[in-house]
């Protein structure tokens, strides 16, 4: 009996503690109706805050070296550092930045899975007085993002475009040149301005019969791969090739990215045919290797530490109370305002120039060599 | 050999479950070379006993020794007592269907040839042990095709492939027909003949005064007696005597039936096979019941009266090709089981705990199953009417429950068959069938059904009772239906009918080579 | 010390997945410094689990009538592209939208009841095809784009309750639903004792119900209190109380009307129930109807939270609201479980998947911790079953009018 007792004790005083507070806070300005609404950046805040990233699934090599580079980086710059992978999808990713809200982060760096499907959680962590960081990819619907930092996209798929047309120039002279278009995830806002970007550069050639796509698909929904899954794009080069390219050879194809380059290159080489000029993005390991071997023909260095440096630079502006870097506020549009946006230079890589490219990339240096 | 030595003895035997003492000082004594029967009613410890003799509830679990061929042993497990050379085989078979006879005879027990299955050795090895229980099936023959009454020969045969020395039976006749009976204990005094000692556990009173040279009599857990059947014959009130603790003057109830006028009429009701369309298990069948009158059904296994039943009641097995129905001096047309519930059928089915009974339900969920909207004020369950409706049938059946939240699973078989009883009775139906109602219940709690079915039909209800068992039927009917290959082959009024006549009549085939389709 | 377990229900191991739950809850409280017990804290778990336990509701209806479901995540993805874009490109009112949604799910029901009822194709590949099917649907009518919806439709994934009356520093419509909760379920008890007092049932001991319900209460207003002290603007999630309505009324509908009993019976002896006159190819279509328009709400639901439908909504779904089912006491063989149990066991994976979060566990330990936790908890079921022991949710449950695990058959038979 005397334990019961004082478990009811602990009970009520349990309820008394978590009930009790009421919204202490937050009394002064629940009358007005208006909550703080703390303008970004303009009072900075203290240098040991936490800093949140939520970040998409790992899926790819960059994604996981970002979470590295986080961790360490921040906390070297004496931020707490919060880093977190979404593998169970975008609710998941939604419960987490819901997560760092309530612990109180400062700033919240967002790699989103699907950039439309945050405007809630972006909105609580603007209400609780956080600032916004889109990061990689841009957070749409929602006027509660703050700031976007990525690589120049639209830039990226122009560099893509180039490559391929000076790949493609280097092994034959003269046209016409077959080739195919691979574009990325539907549900990446990014994708479609990779293939905008390329198409920038590759449409007029098309029209004027310089290039032709054998098999015809050329808009953005036919030439999409859901997920960004190699497998999916095997499959659907497997069938362009047994469909438009029997006889017909194949000069060039135009990948988004180095996963799906090397997975077109597999199939290609499945197929018994030669290995066209195929583009890339992101500088992975296995491609670089690829290109120092004669295969891939091209990639993109979007060097992650560049991109995590600049965002922590940004992070460290806002807590100072400082307007961070911002080199574009026309072009992001997300459907409800336009956001500033700080945006890196990318830079095309081939086997000509590699070297120099990675110089300072311990891992990728080594296989320069 | 040690002469007239026992072979196993067990002493002092105490076996408590959380909460019940299921055996309590238990001694059994048995003689090399003996069959040797347990009898007792239901929840009396038999199968316990059993269990704690095979090793299903460890050395260790229960108080007490036991001593086979003389020497004190200790069983952890099934394997420990088969090693030892005692096999069990369980009332319900323990076979697997799609194997063949010779798998399944030699499963867990695998001949092989370094570490392969030798497939010659295991055929012919099965081929001898089929000839010894006098089985001529091939033995790659799936078990899935050979009969109920053939399966108990495998496993019988299955038990000599372990070199067995004790044999214990659970029921083995239960679900057996009464040739395949006969020839089960055929093979069971052909097996003491070769030295094999064995323990039978049946409600087949008949059966043990036939078979038996020792009986022990098993009640609440205790040993009561052991007859010894060399020292003088012993009958079955003998036995019922000393299971019930008191004589039974007449294993039926007094009753005088009022019989009324025809309530209940079938005629030229023709079903065929679910699977099979173009064969007939009711084939132009035709009968009645009256008010007040409790109308036998006999037939052999297989010979369609369970599917006669159940596609009167809502066509609820088989394809109905044609015949009408008339109940309380209208046509009815009852093609679902809620319309045939709903007219005031009911139909208490053979396998209470496959087709009867949801075990995870209690009592009262049971009780009131069959006909909900009776105690529901739109579609919400009244849960106080319920509770004392229920409360009501436990009073008037008299089961045997602390309460009628309690489980059914937890229930004794003739307590079960109380509560399915009860269920039917809540929907209150004019005509009740009852296959097999009394199956696998002991002799006490028989004589009770008897009494609600008796008093049934004096509320001048019309009662149908399939049964196998013809005394059963004889000392319950007022009248009795046979049935042959899916066909009524004669009906006895209660004076006329014997067990010879009745079996005559059930064993009557066809003199047609063929039936028109 | 013996009075406490009766409170719990006749012994302390029973304390199930509410002991489980409470004990989750105070350890992330104290290893995150308190931030569990956060009212913004409280109010996300809700809303960011209110859909997945939706489908737990449906699913547990599913799975008691033996049964399971794997479409329900696809069926909601369908549901919420289909709404998105009749609101975008058609402009129909988002009430209508919510109506149109769930006379989808009615309609996808409707098909995958017609397999398994009427064709009898086991629901396992009904749904797997469904699965398949309805996510092909989904990124087909959006083309695999992401949708965004209006600010309307967004309450019932990501509205709150709003402020009315005097200003208390508490919202005002939040602490009354807790105080009416806890009065309904005082009241409910007492005329359930009441009842059984008439009947002359057993009663339990006045004192130990006087305890629980006390204990009860303070649960409830608690997360009432908690919930009414958030950030301004926000309160009980709308979701939330989506939710509580819709376990009162599965609750009452799996445990007190006929179409309840029905389901068990299905489940518990399919041939036992036919034969008692139980219409089952109608329970499992309805049953299986009912699941795709809770998939459907649920799918809504997480539309107007993410304020846009996208072609990966609902990925993975399906094991999360089976996994609630079978940590609340279920049995994969069918006729056991409850609604309550299996909300609780939801809010037993959410916790925990918040608590990890707040502690920044990483998303691959997280899911390894709840892969743990979900067979320990079948695990200590079974185990306690097997030593003749009711199930330790069921037994919880059953204060709730619900239906307790059983054990099974065979461990209780001692004698054929």
């Amino acid at each position: 009996m005397r334990s019961l007792t004082k478990l009811m004790a602990v009970t009520a005083v349990a309820a008394l503690a978590v009930t009790g507070c009421g919204r202490a806070d937050d009394t002064s300005t629940s009358g007005s109706g208006s909550s703080a609404s703390g303008g970004s950046g303009s009072g900075g805040f203290a240098g040991d805050s936490l800093i949140g990233v939520s970040l998409p699934q790992k899926t790819s090599e960059n994604w996981v070296l970002a979470e590295q580079l986080f961790k360490d980086d921040l906390g070297k710059a004496g931020f707490k550092a919060d880093v977190q992978f979404a593998n169970g999808g975008v609710g998941e990713q939604q419960n987490q930045i819901q997560s760092m809200v309530t612990k109180g982060a400062k700033v919240i760096v967002i790699g989103a899975i699907d950039g439309a499907q945050l405007g809630t959680q972006v909105k609580a962590a603007k209400d609780a007085g956080a600032t916004v960081i889109a990061y990689d990819r841009l957070i749409k619907n929602t006027d509660a993002v703050d700031y976007y930092v990525a690589y120049d996209n639209f830039k990226v798929g122009v560099l893509q475009g180039n490559a391929l047309l000076e790949g493609m120039a280097a092994k034959k002279p003269s046209g016409p040149y077959n080739i195919e278009l691979f574009a990325g995830s539907p549900d990446d806002a990014n994708a479609q301005v990779f293939f905008d970007g390329a198409m920038s550069v590759l449409k007029p050639k098309i029209d004027d019969g310089t290039l032709k796509v054998t098999s015809g698909q050329t808009a953005f929904n036919q030439a999409v791969t859901q997920g960004w899954k190699a497998e999916n794009a095997q499959k659907r080069m497997d069938t362009l090739l047994s469909a438009s390219y029997s006889s017909a050879a194949l000069d060039g194809v135009l990948s988004p990215n180095d996963t799906l380059a090397r997975a077109i290159i597999t199939s290609v080489k499945a197929a018994g045919k030669p290995v066209p000029v195929v583009t890339g993005q992101d500088s992975e390991v296995e491609s670089v290797k690829s290109i120092m071997a004669g295969e891939q023909y091209s990639t993109i260095n979007k060097d992650t530490r560049n991109l995590v440096a600049e965002t922590i630079k940004m992070v460290q502006a806002l807590q100072k109370g400082e307007k961070p870097t911002v080199n574009d506020d026309k072009s992001y549009n997300n459907g409800v305002k336009v956001v500033p946006a700080n945006l890196l230079v990318p830079v095309i890589v081939t086997k000509a120039n590699a070297k120099e490219a990675y110089a300072n990339d311990p891992t990728l240096s080594k296989l320069t060599q | 050999m040690a002469g007239s030595a026992p072979i196993l003895e067990m002493t002092g035997i105490t076996k408590t479950f959380p909460g019940v003492k299921a055996l309590s000082d238990v001694t059994l004594t048995v003689r090399r070379g003996d069959v040797h029967a347990i009898c007792g009613e239901n929840g009396a410890g038999k199968s316990t006993l059993m269990k704690v003799l095979s090793g299903v509830h460890p050395h260790g679990s229960y108080d007490g020794t036991i001593r086979f061929n003389g020497a004190e042993v200790t069983f952890n497990n099934i394997r420990d007592s088969e090693h030892a050379g005692i096999v069990i085989i369980h009332q319900e078979l323990a076979l697997i269907p799609e194997l063949s006879i010779a798998e399944n005879i030699f499963l867990g027990n695998e001949e092989t040839r370094r570490g392969a299955i030798d497939w010659v050795k295991t055929n012919n090895r099965a081929r001898d042990l089929l000839a010894r229980v006098g089985l001529a099936e091939d033995p790659e023959t799936p078990i899935k095709n050979i009969g109920v009454g053939k399966q108990q020969l495998v496993e019988i045969a299955k038990a000599l492939a372990k070199d067995v020395q004790l044999l214990i039976l659970d029921e083995p006749t239960a679900a057996l027909n009464e040739e395949d009976s006969r020839h089960l204990l055929d093979l069971i005094r052909g097996l003491q003949g070769k030295g094999i000692t064995s323990i039978m556990i049946s409600h087949k009173l008949n059966e043990i005064e036939a078979i038996a040279d020792a009986i022990t009599i098993i009640r609440d857990g205790q040993t009561v007696e052991t007859l010894d059947v060399r020292e003088g014959a012993v009958d079955e009130d003998r036995i019922i005597r000393g299971m019930v603790g008191r004589s039974l003057e007449s294993r039926f109830p007094d009753h005088t039936p009022e019989i009324g006028e025809v309530m209940f009429e079938v005629k030229g009701w023709t079903v065929a096979h679910p699977q099979v369309p173009d064969r007939l298990v009711a084939k132009q069948s035709d009968f009645f019941v009256r008010r007040g009158e409790i109308v036998g059904f006999a037939g052999l296994m297989g010979s369609g009266r369970t599917e006669l039943m159940r596609s009167i009641f809502g066509h609820s097995y088989g394809t109905w090709l044609g015949g009408e129905m008339t109940l309380n001096g209208t046509r009815v047309d009852l093609r679902s089981v809620p319309a045939a519930i709903d007219a005031g059928i009911g139909y208490v089915t053979e396998d209470r705990k496959s087709l009867g009974l949801n075990l995870l339900d209690d009592i009262k969920t049971t009780t009131v199953s069959a006909k909900l909207k009776k105690i529901a004020h739109n579609l919400v369950i009244d849960r106080r009417a319920e509770h004392s409706a229920a409360d009501d049938y436990r009073k008037q059946l008299r089961t045997k429950t602390p309460s009628v939240d309690y489980d059914v699973a937890k229930l004794s078989g003739g307590n079960q068959q109380k509560v399915v009883l009860a269920k039917w009775l809540f929907t209150d139906p004019d005509l009740l069938i009852l296959d097999e109602p009394t199956r696998g219940i002991d002799v006490g709690a028989k004589y009770e059904i008897y009494g609600i079915i008796q008093r049934l039909a004096s509320q001048g209800k019309g009662v149908i009772v399939v049964s196998s068992e013809l005394p059963e039927l004889l000392g319950l009917s007022d009248r009795i239906y046979t049935i042959s290959e899916g066909r009524i082959t004669g009906v006895l009024d209660k004076g006329h009918a014997d067990q010879e006549s009745l079996m005559r009549l059930m064993t009557k085939t066809s003199t047609t080579p063929k039936d028109a389709a | 010390m013996n009075k406490l377990k009766e409170i719990f229900g006749g012994d302390t191991r029973q304390f199930g997945m509410i002991f489980a739950l409470v004990f989750l809850i105070v350890l992330f409280q104290v290893l995150t410094d308190g931030l569990t017990l956060d009212p913004g804290n409280v109010i996300n778990i809700f809303q960011g689990n209110s859909y997945i336990l939706v489908m737990a509701i449906g699913m547990v209806l599913v799975i008691i009538a033996g049964h399971i479901d794997l479409s329900v995540g696809s069926v909601a993805a369908f549901a919420g592209i289909v709404v998105a874009i009749a609101m975008r490109d058609w402009g129909i009112p988002w009430p209508v939208g919510i109506l149109l949604g769930l006379a989808i799910g009615a309609l996808v029901g409707a098909w995958q009841g017609f397999w398994v009822a009427v064709v009898g194709i086991p629901a396992f590949i009904v749904t797997l095809a469904g699965m398949l099917i309805f996510r092909g649907a989904n990124q087909y009518v959006g083309k695999s784009n992401t949708v965004p919806v209006g600010e309307g439709f967004q309450t019932i994934g990501a509205g709150y309750l709003p402020e009315v009356g005097p200003n208390t520093g508490y919202n005002n419509l939040t602490v009354l639903i807790g105080i009416l909760v806890c009065a309904a379920i005082i009241g409910g008890t007492l005329r359930n004792r009441r009842n059984q007092a008439k009947i002359g049932a057993e009663l339990e001991d006045g004192m130990v119900m006087w305890i629980r319900l006390a204990l009860i209460s303070v649960a409830i207003l608690a997360v009432a209190m908690l919930m009414a002290s958030g950030r301004p603007g926000t309160s009980l999630p709308i979701s939330a109380l989506i939710l509580g309505a819709l376990v009162l009324l599965y609750g009452f509908i799996s445990t007190r009307t006929i179409i309840g009993r029905h389901i068990y019976a299905v489940g518990g002896n399919r041939h036992a129930a036919e034969l008692s006159g139980v219409r089952s190819k109608r329970v499992n279509f309805l049953v299986m109807m009912n699941m795709s328009i809770l998939a459907s709400l649920a799918g809504m639901m997480f539309v107007a939270r993410s304020n846009a439908s996208g072609p990966f909504d609902g990925v993975g779904w399906e094991l999360d609201a089976i996994a609630a089912v079978f940590i609340g006491g279920a049995a994969v063989t069918g006729g056991v479980g409850t609604v309550v149990g299996a909300v609780i066991g939801g809010l037993v994976m959410a916790v925990l998947n918040n608590g990890l979060q707040l502690l920044g566990v990483g998303a691959d330990m997280t899911q390894i911790i709840k892969g743990l936790v979900l067979l320990t908890a079948v695990a200590f079921d079974v185990y306690n079953k097997s030593q003749g022991r009711r199930s330790l949710t069921g037994l919880m449950m059953q204060n709730f009018g619900g239906r307790a695990t059983k054990e099974t058959a065979e461990t209780v038979k001692q004698e054929s």
